[in-house]
């Protein structure tokens, strides 16, 4: 055991001991610790940047058979369309997600042990959100072939009632194993960032993941903004932001998605309500000069009708 | 009257200086660090919102986990040997900056780091800046370390050095109660918010103490809507450590 080992595992040896000695002693003591370990189990309440105020608090409250027989009944449907463990018992909940600003119905397989072997969640119309199963495929059975894995999510995905448009794309994961399939989301042509219909097929064949990401979408606008306005307003923007910081930039691409608004460059929007996707011209910024030794990519998304900058992303 | 008045006063005080002492022994320290003056409008003209929004999430998630106390810097006090100071006491440590798998300044194989905060008056620069993982395993010895959360660039890829700078192999099937969390390739600020809300929201869920750490990675892995910067970068994260750890802090 090393020194530092040695100094860590001796402070929480003389807390525990402490802490024994002391909690049955002082009442009033234990009062304060158990508030504190009820505090720490509460999610989302930062009240920092998290999000808006609707994401700071997670509250969820338990789902039975009895009083919500249509959740679980779709969780069976789904559990047996993926192939996945049936739990010793299953537990449901509903969640007003603070931390990701979501809603959701989740029932979970537990095990004989009590812990969660395979979980779905719906959206509150019932829709499928997101399977996962939690055990491991054992090691050396089999490596299915790309298309053959393709074939097993297009069976998962119709069995658990989703539907996908447009050809899959298959990709082998390369930290995980196994084979990642996904049918990006497009809407008129063009295509909405990020949403998409995602499997993971262990290298077996089996399903171990399947999800559906979908956002809300505004009316596209009347007139669509021409690149080259767009290209101006890209311009525009980062030669006000470069001037006087000694970096440069060049404008590495420029496509029309559907994107979320965002506060990446605007804190005062941090706490606004989540909106509709717009339709906006992506455009991809590559740095130069000392900005580059911070940052590798800008992205910045110009509403396709009014030109404005509503958003964007970052690589640092 | 008085005697008792301070007798009780005294007791009163002792008993309040020994229950401090013990929520204070009780500690396993987490640090969570993120650096922000590389990312303002000083140096890019604009201020990224996401350093500080990944640096509240942490914050907030981290001692759910029961680490405390917490501690680490958004900004400028997040320095080198700031940082280095306070790993050798924590079980816990959450990074966000840049990072990458950069040559080992003896010329030889690879010697992982992330940038410190550059401070008020300069901009990031990795000569400057880095954080090596060799620097880090000097100052540690390795560890043991719990809870490990890069939110860089491609530390969690097949040649990152960082996951041993904390003493974790890198293994999917350790049995210390130990877990590395990582990026593998270039990655969208947004994809490391979305996979970090969702491996939060997982493991810290409330009357749930049995989930894992490697499960809360399946969920954020397998929920999708990564964006990625480009083909060669698809978006993925990585982990390596105890499949049925959960997180929590344990010595």
């Amino acid at each position: 055991m090393n020194r530092v080992h040695a100094t860590k595992s001796l402070t929480a040896i003389k807390g525990l001991l402490a802490g024994t000695t002391l909690i049955a002693g002082l009442a009033f003591c234990t009062g304060q610790l158990a508030a504190a370990s009820l505090g720490s189990a509460h999610n989302g309440s930062d009240g920092l940047d998290a999000g808006p105020a609707s994401r700071q608090v997670t509250t969820e409250s338990a789902l039975f058979a009895a009083n919500r027989p249509d959740v679980f009944a779709r969780a069976g449907i789904a559990r047996g369309a993926l192939g996945f463990p049936a739990g010793y018992r299953r537990t449901g909940r509903h969640v007003h997600d603070g931390i990701q600003g979501l809603d959701y119905d989740e029932v979970s397989e537990i095990d004989s042990a009590g812990r969660p072997i395979a979980m779905t969640q719906f959206a509150p119309d019932g829709r499928l959100v997101d399977a996962v199963r939690f055990d491991s495929p054992p090691s050396g059975l089999g490596s299915v072939s790309s298309d053959a894995a393709t074939k097993a999510a297009q069976r998962a995905v119709a069995g658990a009632g989703l539907s996908v448009v447009g050809p899959a794309l298959t990709e082998a994961n390369q930290t995980l194993g196994g084979w990642d399939v996904h049918w990006a989301r497009a809407q008129g042509r063009y295509a909405v960032r990020g949403d998409e219909t995602r499997v993971h097929v262990w290298q077996d064949g089996r399903i171990q993941s399947v999800a559906q990401v979908e956002h809300a979408l505004a009316a596209a606008p009347q007139r669509l903004l021409a690149q080259s306005d767009a290209r101006g307003s890209v311009t525009r923007q980062c030669n006000a932001w470069f001037a006087g910081t000694g970096s440069s930039y060049a404008l590495k691409s420029m496509d029309l998605e559907w994107v979320g608004p965002n506060a990446a460059f605007d804190a005062d929007k941090l706490t606004a309500a989540a909106a509709p996707y717009r339709l906006a011209w992506v455009a991809n910024v590559n740095p130069s000069g000392p900005a580059a030794d911070s940052v590798q990519l800008i992205t910045l998304f110009v509403d396709a009708g009014s030109g404005a900058v509503i958003g964007g992303d970052v690589v640092e | 009257m008085k005697r008792a008045k301070t007798l009780l006063v005294s007791v009163l005080l002792a008993a309040s200086t020994l229950c401090a002492t013990a929520q204070g022994s009780l500690a396993y320290s987490g640090s969570v660090w993120s650096n922000s003056d590389g990312f303002t409008s000083r140096c890019l003209g604009f201020t990224d919102t996401y350093p500080k929004q990944l640096y509240s999430l942490a914050q907030t998630q981290m001692p759910a986990r029961g680490y405390s106390p917490v501690n680490g810097a958004l900004g400028a006090s997040f320095t080198r040997s700031a940082f280095l100071n306070q790993a050798v006491g924590n079980w816990a440590i959450y990074v966000h900056s840049h990072g990458d798998n950069y040559r080992a300044t003896s010329g030889s194989g690879i010697d992982s780091a992330f940038l410190q905060d550059p401070g008020p008056t300069a901009c990031s620069n990795y000569k400057v800046d880095s954080v090596r993982a060799s620097s880090i395993k000097a100052a540690t010895s390795g560890g043991p370390f719990n809870l490990v959360i890069m939110s860089t660039c491609r530390l969690g890829s097949s040649s990152s050095t960082m996951p041993g700078a904390f003493g974790i192999e890198k293994v999917k099937n350790s049995t210390d109660p130990e877990f590395f969390l990582g990026y593998v390739n270039l990655t969208y600020d947004s994809s490391q918010l979305r996979f970090e809300r969702a491996f939060w929201s997982y493991l810290n869920a409330v009357g749930s103490p049995l989930r894992t750490a490697s499960q809360a990675f399946a969920y954020a892995s397998g929920l999708g809507g990564y964006s990625s910067p480009d083909t060669a970068d698809p978006f993925q994260a990585n982990w390596w450590g105890n499949p049925g750890y959960n997180g929590r802090a344990r010595s």
